[in-house]
């Protein structure tokens, strides 16, 4: 017997992953070598993000067929291994945390005083009812380990030099995404837009990236909305208020007793 | 071969309880849009007193000994440092116990409405290493979006000798599960009837359809026939093979009984040719012999009677119970226990009855007419 549920399945995960990206949006704000190819971008971008920190507030709208609702929260992560969300607003779930430590994802419950482990087999499903999938969030490797990326279009596109990446995953890549295909702004390295397609080649969903916006010392994409395409009507967006990167953060940070205690 | 189709049935009949007994039941009535997603808001109730009305309705047919409300979610179920995802059931326990095994404990009791008190089964607390008292966070996606959590504490161990069932549920009251999930007290996603025949279940079925219809519901009402087809189709096909057996065996005496009637005609021809010599018909001779294989049809008849019955009753109601030789086994999903139980197979008895007779006066047909063509003359001359 199965079951679907408003929320789906209870997941953190996927918002780690999300936030790990938006932090890869930022980092395509470094400055541009000229001449690079695409796999050369995309691993400059994936390498960026390793061995840094960052701290930061966001505000997720969720809006599905049945439900609409907003959360505020505040994060921090620690490269790829380390990340932890505190659950702001609203006021009932305020104080919800998720921390991702290695291969371990703990979320905890204020209401009950509890922390429990997700256990792996859940931790491909979506967190509060979001549209992200999980599809590479808990993997340590890099993008181009398993993809191969193409330039498939450069030049002017709706009056903006852009670049159009092509995705596709290697054979051996245990990967979700039969394809993802990205738009990159060239003057300033800002993703536009991502389309993912499923294995028969049907786009599945599509990221919006706007409001770019100098946070910290970088231009990131302040906005980004998530649209599954099976359900147009619904959609996830997330909205930086602030963000600070390389921080004085340590591992010490990420334990179980700051899982539960306050930030 | 009655006794053995008897024994099958039996197990057939096993099966098919437990299958439609422990969870399924034998009719459920869903939101039309509930099956097969089982989205959370596709709900019965949208009025206050919708559920106690449904199940009035549903009640009220004959063939109904019991109905149950139930509410499900998705969720997890954690201790300590384990976690696994859980089927949570809302159960309204009085009613429970009357249309599902699943309500019944191996330890323990059931949730009481109104407390935060949980049962699961003995795979899951194998797993997350707990006992009686425990307690346990639930945690479920809500309605409203939220993360339902709350704590539990472990009153009840169910063991249903299916993995699937013993390793996922977990029952809780039904008004707690709608405070967890953010459902309104009102709204369920299913209610179960309890029916004595299963076979009974879609012709009950159609008259609870009418009856909710005629009373404004716009429901769907399933019989275990259409939720459970897999445990359908192999009843017919087990019962099948027992009518393709019924005719193989037939056949084959077919040809035994016609050996000993050629036989039993060929050692009477003096007779025969005499009766014929003072003139009795040969239609008379066709007749003779014909009845006197209909008489010791119905004589094997009677005494296959006298043999089989004292069996189909005696393991009717004292059935042989092997389970603690051979433990038990699952068919499609469903465990069954190696008990020697008959059920009476009507249906096969009138037949088997009447194809021993047919059989016998069938064989009996070419020995009667050979035994109306003899030449007097020659048999009785010794020719």
């Amino acid at each position: 017997m199965s079951y679907t549920s408003p929320a789906g399945n209870f997941d953190m995960p996927r918002l780690l992953k999300f936030v790990v990206a938006t932090i890869a949006c930022a980092c395509f704000a470094a400055p541009s070598a000229q001449g690079q190819t695409a796999r050369e971008i995309v691993d400059r971008v994936d390498q960026l993000l390793r061995g840094r920190s960052s701290t930061g507030s966001i505000r997720m709208d969720i809006v599905t067929e049945h439900w609409s609702r907003t959360l505020e929260m505040r994060i921090w992560s620690l490269g790829t291994e380390y990340s932890l969300i505190r659950l702001t607003a609203p006021v009932r779930d305020a104080g919800m945390t998720t921390l991702k430590a290695g291969d371990d994802i703990w979320n905890y419950l204020p209401r009950v005083d509890r922390a429990i482990r997700v256990p792996p087999s859940l931790m491909g499903s979506s967190w509060m009812g979001s549209h992200f999938t999980n599809d590479d969030l808990v993997k340590e490797s890099r993008i181009i380990d398993d993809y191969d990326i193409e330039i498939a279009f450069e030049g002017l596109r709706n009056g903006v030099e852009v670049w159009e990446f092509v995705l596709t995953p290697k054979p051996e890549a245990a990967v979700v995404w039969g394809s993802i295909v990205e738009e990159v702004r060239q003057n300033d390295m800002m993703p536009l837009w991502a389309n993912y397609y499923d294995e028969d080649g049907n786009l599945a969903r599509t990221i919006t990236f706007s409001n770019f916006t100098m946070m910290g010392d970088r231009l990131v994409p302040a906005l980004m909305t998530v649209q599954p395409v099976d359900k147009p009507e619904e959609s996830t967006s997330i909205s930086y208020e602030d963000l600070q990167f390389d921080i004085d953060i340590t591992e010490d940070f990420f334990s179980l007793r700051q899982l539960r205690g306050g930030s | 071969m009655v006794v053995m189709i008897g024994l099958a049935n039996g197990m057939i009949s096993q099966m098919i309880n437990n299958g439609t007994g422990l969870v399924t039941g034998q009719i459920q009535i869903h939101s039309p849009q509930y099956l097969p997603d089982r989205s959370v808001y596709e709900t019965l109730g949208s009025h206050p007193n919708d559920v106690e009305s449904l199940l009035g309705i549903i009640e009220r047919d004959p063939a109904v000994i019991a109905a149950a409300p139930r509410v499900f979610g998705g969720g997890l179920v954690s201790s300590g440092a384990a976690t696994f995802p859980a089927i949570l059931m809302g159960i309204d326990p009085a009613r429970e116990v009357e249309v599902s095994r699943i309500a019944v404990m191996k330890e323990g009791r059931l949730p009481l409405t109104g407390s935060n008190e949980i049962a699961l089964g003995s795979t899951l607390m194998d797993w997350l290493e707990t006992n009686l008292n425990d307690e346990l966070v639930l945690v479920a996606p809500a309605a409203d979006g939220s993360l339902g959590n709350d704590l539990f504490t472990v009153v009840g161990i169910m063991e249903s000798g299916i993995p699937e069932i013993d390793g996922s549920y977990v029952l809780l009251p039904i008004d707690v599960l709608q405070s967890l999930i953010a459902l309104q007290p009102m709204r369920i996603h299913e209610i179960v009837a309890h029916i004595d025949d299963p076979w009974d279940a879609q012709l009950a079925t159609d008259r609870i359809s009418i009856e909710l219809q005629r009373d404004g519901y716009a429901v769907d009402v399933a019989a275990w026939t259409s939720l459970r087809p897999e445990l359908r189709e192999y009843a017919q096909l087990a019962s099948g093979t027992q009518w393709i057996l019924a005719v193989i065996v037939f056949s084959m005496a077919i040809f035994g009984v016609a050996n000993t009637m050629i036989m039993a005609t060929f050692e009477r021809r003096r007779e025969f040719a005499l009766m014929l010599a003072l003139g009795a018909a040969p239609s008379g001779i066709i007749r003779s012999v014909l009845s006197e294989a209909f008489a010791l049809g119905l004589l094997s008849l009677a005494a296959g009677v006298v043999l089989t019955f004292p069996i189909l009753v005696w393991w009717h109601h004292f059935p042989l119970d092997l389970s603690a030789v051979f433990g038990g086994f699952e068919i499609v999903g469903t465990f069954v226990k190696p008990v020697l139980k008959t059920e009476y197979p009507w249906a096969m008895i009138f037949f088997t009855a009447f194809a021993l007779l047919l059989t016998v006066v069938t064989a009996a047909l070419y020995p009667a007419v050979r035994a109306a063509r003899l030449a007097p003359a020659d048999v009785l001359t010794g020719r």
